[in-house]
């Protein structure tokens, strides 16, 4: 082998080495796997609703004024219903509202009852029961102490009003986020009387929420690529989490310094404006009358119904 | 402990906001004169930080992860009223925007995690904390402990709002028709999940987060903390009264731990009522007339046999026994200390104390 050849380890065909990628073994349910599914999340929910609010259709078309007044009296009628018909009503009312506006069905109700199993379903099950929600027995289970232990009639209705309601009113929150575009929505904040100030801060943040997020996801995958070791280390994790916690911290605070810089320089004196108020449109009045008017119904409907 | 929508009446939702609606004005207008017109982009990236702390999952010694709610953090790092404005804003960005908890019931979400979780969590912080540096380590574990109880303190009160539910709205049958559970189911329960594990990732987060801050960026923490010197060496030498501080510990050891004598059973060493003694082990015949007649001569006392002279409600009478006495003798020493006092003064020879 002359001097200057290529050595010989270098053209051997298949070094003794790994293949490069994942060859070890994923653990899942990790701190940062979980965080940075949290911030993938994050995205991906605002990517879809912008995209969704851009669709034609039929909520779409209204002012989001219109929607976010129509939607918090919807919420109240869900709130103050009390039998599950009048409930299952209102909630077939969301799916048709949600067709109308190109939301495709099936991912709707997925999004909204994934939600539901995980958090409401657990919680309120063992309300069925006699011991926390006494009343008649329809479904006995035995006896414990001389007591009849069982599902109770009063229990069974109580978590199946719980499960609607709490269906309806994310399904109704869903569709005013993904028909709505956020400058659209915050704007409609003003018409609710939140102050100036407040409606400022919250489109900032919206803003920065995302530049923020890209610094985080950065760090977490940085944090994940440099990290070797096999076993589950939870102390250093935790050091890891104050480590990035403080740092974009810091970030936060020189960025909220050269916004304030910028804002100075565009000739910011302090004073707070707002995009124009746009007129409502006729169809967005009507929109509103039949929100009114549904809820209305449905509370008078469910009043009639008894208490 | 984002409460969604269904859960509370719109009543509770109504109290709850119209709680809140003169926290936020008072809030606004105190962080406005603070942090002057540097305010909104400032609260503005104080409200985005806030939104993804809660994204930081945090291993807890148990094995599980957990997420922090990160407003005691902003409490320290800001102050508890731009707390209020930033954790409320995230809150409302949540709801409104993200779909995550309700947005009838985000007058509750904010009032417990916007407003109690901030202010309880910042008064234990400073209460711990006193007047240490800025670099101590006292003050990262002060703003851990701060978070730990602030938490707590919001899944308490989120436990309330669930556990009224129940007896404030239910039909004719007795169907509950919002939160179905009662306060003695509620309470053990939130208790038990934000002592442990939440409460855990809370202390975690917070605590590293400042101690990260006290060593690598510390004007950070100068934003909040104005006058508090840097390191311990700066620190005016403290009045040195550590026996004293030790006694008054101590005694309040005593204090908080005197319901165990609830636990105890029997009575105590030589304090029997003579018509319980043991005559024989004495070798004696009859009660001593002496011990007759002195014994129970005043009738007078206001907790006889540390209880309620009615001698129902047996526990809660040895507590308020055991309260009343402890307070008496602290007046009595009070009141010496107050004469010894007001005599050294009168006589320039003692010092005074």
């Amino acid at each position: 082998m002359g001097v200057g050849a290529t050595p010989a380890w270098l053209l051997a065909a298949e070094p003794a080495l790994p293949p490069i990628g994942c060859s070890g073994r994923r653990r899942r349910g990790g701190a940062l796997e979980k965080t940075l599914d949290g911030l993938a999340q994050v995205v991906r929910q605002a990517l879809t609703s912008e995209e969704i609010a851009a669709r034609p259709g039929l909520l779409q078309r209204l002012d989001g004024r219109a929607k976010l007044i129509g939607a918090l009296i919807l919420l109240l009628a869900v709130g103050l219903v009390r039998h599950i018909p009048v409930l299952a009503g209102l909630y077939l009312l969301t799916l048709v509202l949600a067709a109308g506006s190109r939301i495709g069905l099936r991912w709707f109700v997925k999004r909204v009852w994934l939600f539901i199993p995980l958090f409401t379903g657990v919680i309120v099950a063992p309300a069925m029961f006699s011991f926390i929600t006494p009343g008649e027995v329809v479904l006995p289970l035995g006896r414990w102490f001389g007591h009849e232990v069982g599902l109770t009639r009063q229990g069974l209705t109580s978590a199946g009003l719980v499960v609607c309601r709490v269906a309806t009113s994310i399904s109704i929150v869903v569709l005013l986020a993904l028909t709505t575009s956020w400058p659209r929505l915050l704007a409609a904040l003003r018409a609710l009387f939140v102050p100036r100030l407040l409606v400022l801060v919250l489109g900032m943040a919206l803003r920065y929420i995302f530049v923020l997020l890209d610094s985080v996801s950065e760090m977490v995958a940085a944090r994940r690529a440099r990290t070797v070791a096999t076993r589950r280390d939870g102390r250093g994790a935790r050091a890891a989490a104050g480590f990035s916690g403080g740092a974009l911290f810091g970030k936060a605070h020189s960025l909220s310094e050269e916004i304030h810089q910028a804002m100075l320089a565009r000739g910011f004196r302090g004073e707070v404006r707002l995009l124009g108020r746009s007129r409502l449109r006729g169809a967005d009045l009507i929109g509103l009358g039949v929100c009114l008017v549904l809820a209305a119904l449905a509370v008078g409907g469910d009043r009639a119904l008894g208490l | 402990m984002h409460i969604p929508d269904g859960y509370l009446s719109p009543a509770t939702c109504a109290v709850a906001g119209a709680a809140m609606l003169p926290v936020l004005g008072v809030a606004s207008a105190r962080v406005e004169r603070v942090v002057k017109e540097r305010h909104a982009p400032l609260l503005a990236l104080g409200a985005a930080y806030s939104f993804l702390v809660m994204m930081f999952n945090i291993p807890i010694p148990n094995g599980t992860t957990a997420h922090a709610v990160g407003a005691v953090l902003i409490a320290v790092l800001l102050g508890p009223w731009a707390a209020v404005v930033c954790v409320s804003v995230a809150l409302v960005i949540q709801a409104l925007f993200f779909g995550d908890g309700g947005v009838l019931a985000l007058g509750a979400n904010a009032f417990n995690m916007a407003f109690l979780m901030p202010f309880a969590g910042y008064g234990v912080y400073r209460l711990v904390a006193r007047n240490t540096s800025l670099t101590s380590r006292r003050r990262a574990l002060a703003a851990g402990i701060g978070g730990y109880v602030g938490l707590n303190v919001a899944a308490l009160a989120a436990a309330i709002e669930f556990g009224l539910q129940p007896v404030l709205f239910h039909s004719s049958n007795g169907t509950p028709l919002y939160a179905p559970f009662h306060l003695a189911q509620t309470i053990p329960a939130m208790a038990l999940a934000h002592l442990t594990i939440a409460g855990a990732a809370e202390l975690l987060l917070t605590a590293g987060i400042v101690a990260y801050l006290q060593r690598a960026n510390l004007p950070l923490l100068r934003i909040n903390h104005p006058g508090v010197v840097d390191s311990d060496a700066e620190l005016p030498p403290a009045r040195a009264r550590p026996a004293l501080r030790w006694a008054l510990i101590g005694i309040a050891t005593m204090i908080v731990l005197s319901p165990l004598g609830l636990l105890a059973p029997g009575g105590a060493y030589g304090e029997s009522a003579p018509v319980d003694l043991n005559l024989q082990q004495y070798g004696l015949s009859a009660i001593p007339s002496g011990l007759q007649h002195y014994n129970g001569f005043w009738k007078h006392s206001l907790l006889t046999d540390y209880g309620f002279a009615s001698g129902r409600h047996a526990s809660l009478g040895y507590v308020i026994a055991a309260a009343v006495g402890a307070l008496a003798v602290g007046a009595g020493i009070l009141l010496f200390v107050a004469i010894y006092r007001a005599f050294a003064r009168r006589r320039p020879g003692i010092q005074a104390g």
